[in-house]
């Protein structure tokens, strides 16, 4: 019937949707689009430090101005120089060239100087303690979600018998427990009570003398050393997956075409994957993007609890000692990756579900 | 079996046995209320190449005998006692003592389910040929040309164009569409038995019109074997051979549709059959039967239609009546339907439900 009709009237506004010009179908592709709003994101965070450091009044670039000339004895102007070449800004050329000189200088990856270490660029310090913050956070993330998901869709097909019970009493405490509470609970129970661990020698991201190498033993040394801050963002994550992955899948398992794939004979194997599973699961892909900010804002106490030198360890040193070029940089690379990490979510989602792609 | 074939004629592989029998079916819902008596002791044979109709209103137990047949009544649902007996080449199975892994491949193609027009038949994240593939290969059909060669034909046959829809997700398809391709789908495997609950309902009169000239296809045509659920009288009378009337979980009336929509002789039936409005005979009063169907939890004493029914008797509230002989091949469990039959023969139905299918299908092509 519905083919008949098109044909017969190709002027309909139906055959004028489905044929849009080649630039209309460009900016109405998915992917398009989501990149577009990546990319505007992160130029509106971009922008935002940008006034937050020169303008406000009380900025960084003031106060280490009054610092200098407080604690060095320099005079306004040298001391204006000095921080003009530490935030890699030229204070005195007009503020529209300022902000177009601050965004070629991100393009070209000049975050400017550390105050505390002369000499060391931010970006420098971003590109060695970045990788073990994207290692850890990472796969904590992938860890808790995969078993959240798996252990979740267990529950729904469990519900009401005794693992259903104790996992959700398991998940309801676990999710409400706060990430630094749990990263202390781990070192006390299994580094110092139990002494399971050898919590002193896991400090830091790798053991001495190992340096960074495609092998195996570089990355059980990374692991081994990554593993109290994956626990911790696994235990602090892990719960509300699986709570979230229960409640969804049995909606799913109301589903008419759940009955209609059993109707089908479909072996139980392929219903619980590919029909219940990856339905149950695509509501969690918007949550995943949320999560990814909350654990990487959350690495900053981790980091430093278990003296893990990634990003957030920088930044709390950063914090403590005024190292504002460095702070700005980090907020930067934090923001921007988590913006990516949407961006990642989002094309998964995509990927997995074919009805978002449309309008 | 030549699956790549269309050749869906069932033929008489059980010398003249039914492929389907029911004996003594019953179906209980737990529930907090307490047990609901959905299905108490249906007892049926569904011949080969017919077209049977099981009408009723709503809630007298039609889907869920439909589902105890395929048995995908939720875990709540008891099934005892009863016995559902399938034949096909000289074999039987009792349906309800089949394992697992016999109950998934007797599934579809040995009897297929099609549902209500329900929005969401199919998996929202695989587009129709994956969820075909899913479907032979569950049943050991691996050969994906020749799959898709009859997937092809299938969707011809439903007056679909395959090359839009295989490759189609189901959001990009209207409701009717889907309907058809479910249709089209639960031929995939030439089942002996197709099960249709209301398959048309929800969809709109036009999306109707093809689906049941589809059906009415499969039966003259093809000679399938179906069991067709519905409570639309004018589609049951277009496409049954034979009617079952059901009534509080009972089959009430079954015979030949004519016999049933002429000469019905239960007074259920007879309600049934008045309640349909009628566009040509304007002066018949509009006939509607006087109140609820019964609490299944609760049932009434003897005939459960009693409270309803306008020639009850005190022994219709003591004595529940069983299915007895009331013409050739027709049968009726009511202490009275002598009295019906007189009663027709004083108000005989100046239109069966059959005439109003006419009327529609003339309005169709004006429109
Ligand atoms: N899952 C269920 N749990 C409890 N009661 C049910 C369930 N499904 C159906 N019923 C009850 O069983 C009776 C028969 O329902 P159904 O077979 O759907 O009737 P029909 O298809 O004729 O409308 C109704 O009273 C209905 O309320
Ligand atoms: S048995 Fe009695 S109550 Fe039941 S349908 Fe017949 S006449 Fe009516
Ligand atoms: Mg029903």
């Amino acid at each position: 019937m519905t083919t008949t009709a098109t044909t017969s009237e190709p002027f309909s506004s139906a055959q004028a949707a489905s044929t849009p010009t080649p630039l209309r179908r460009i900016t109405q592709n998915f992917y398009v689009r989501r990149i577009a709003k990546a990319l505007f994101t992160i130029w509106i965070v971009i922008t935002i430090i940008f006034f937050l450091i020169r303008l406000l009044p009380g900025n960084p670039v003031e106060q280490y101005i009054a610092r200098l000339i407080e604690t060095q004895g320099m005079d306004y102007e040298n001391a204006r120089s000095q921080a003009a070449a530490l935030f890699a800004i030229d204070l005195d050329a007009p503020l529209w060239k300022q902000y177009f000189d601050y965004l070629v200088n991100l393009l070209q990856g000049n975050l400017g100087v550390s105050l505390t270490s002369p000499g060391t660029s931010v970006a420098s310090i971003i590109a060695r303690f970045l990788p073990w913050t994207l290692f850890s956070v990472g796969i904590g993330l992938i860890l808790s979600f995969t078993v959240g998901i798996l252990l979740g869709l267990m529950m729904a097909y469990r519900r009401e018998g005794v693992l259903d019970h104790t996992l959700t009493i398991f998940a309801s405490v676990v999710s409400s427990i706060p990430n630094y509470l749990i990263g202390i609970l781990l070192v006390v129970w299994l580094g110092v009570q139990w002494k399971v661990l050898p919590i002193a020698q896991m400090r830091g991201t790798m053991s001495p003398g190992v340096t960074p190498s495609f092998s195996l033993a570089f990355l059980q040394d990374a692991l081994f050393h990554a593993f109290l801050p994956i626990t911790t963002y696994v235990l602090t994550t892990m719960g509300t997956w699986m709570l979230s992955m229960k409640g969804s899948t049995v909606g799913t398992l109301g589903e008419d075409f759940v009955t209609v794939a059993r109707a089908r004979g479909l072996k139980d194997w392929r219903i619980t994957t590919a029909y219940v599973g990856r339905n149950a699961a695509l509501p969690l892909f918007t949550q995943l993007t949320i999560a990814i900010g909350f654990v990487v804002g959350g690495s900053f106490l981790i980091e430093t609890l278990f003296q893990y030198q990634g990003i957030g360890y920088v930044l709390s040193g950063a914090i403590a000692q005024r190292d504002y070029p460095v702070m700005q940089g980090v907020f930067l690379v934090i923001t921007v990756s988590v913006i990516l990490a949407n961006l990642l979510a989002d094309f998964l989602y995509g990927w997995l579900d074919p009805r978002i792609k449309v309008g | 079996m030549a699956k790549n074939k269309l050749d869906w004629q069932t033929g008489d592989a059980n010398d003249g046995r039914a492929p389907l029998s029911l004996e003594n079916v019953h179906v209980a819902y737990n529930t907090r209320r307490g047990k609901v008596r959905a299905i108490r002791g249906v007892t049926l044979d569904l011949h080969a190449g017919e077209s049977l109709a099981l009408i009723g209103e709503s809630g007298s137990g039609k889907s869920t005998l439909g589902l105890a047949i395929v048995r995908l009544l939720p875990d709540t649902a008891e099934t005892a006692p009863g016995v559902i007996t399938y034949r096909r080449n000289g074999r039987e199975v009792d349906v309800l003592q089949l394992k697992p892994g016999e109950l998934r491949e007797f599934r579809w193609s040995e009897c297929a389910m099609v549902f209500q027009a329900a929005l969401n038949a199919f998996n929202p994240v695989l587009k129709v040929w994956a969820q075909a593939l899913d479907t032979a290969k569950a049943h050991g059909w691996h050969d994906k040309d020749a799959v898709r060669r009859r997937l092809v034909e299938l969707l011809e046959f439903v007056q679909l164009d395959p090359k839009r829809v295989i490759d189609a997700y189901p959001h990009e398809l209207s409701g009717g569409m889907r309907q058809r391709v479910l249709i089209a789908l639960s031929l995939l495997l030439n089942p002996q038995i197709l099960i249709l609950d209301e398959p048309t309902t929800a969809l709109d009169i036009i999306t109707q019109r093809t689906i049941i000239k589809l059906l009415r296809e499969l039966k003259e045509d093809q000679g399938f074997t179906m069991i067709f659920i519905s409570h639309d009288l004018a589609i049951a009378a277009e496409l049954a051979d034979r009617v079952a009337t059901m009534y509080a979980g009972r089959v009430v009336e079954l015979g030949a549709s004519d016999d049933i929509f002429y000469r019905p002789r239960h007074p259920y039936t007879l309600g049934l059959i008045r309640a349909v409005p009628t566009v040509t005979g304007g002066f018949e009063q509009l006939f509607s039967i006087p109140g609820s169907p019964p609490d299944l939890v609760d049932l009434p004493k003897g005939c459960k239609f009693h409270p309803r029914c306008a020639f009850a008797t005190e022994r219709c509230k003591q004595e529940e009546p069983e299915l007895e002989e009331v013409g050739p091949g027709h049968t009726a469990a009511c202490w009275h339907w002598h009295e019906v039959e007189a009663e027709l023969r004083r108000n005989p139905l100046h239109r069966g439900a059959l005439n109003l299918t006419d009327v529609i299908a003339v309005d169709v092509e004006v429109a």
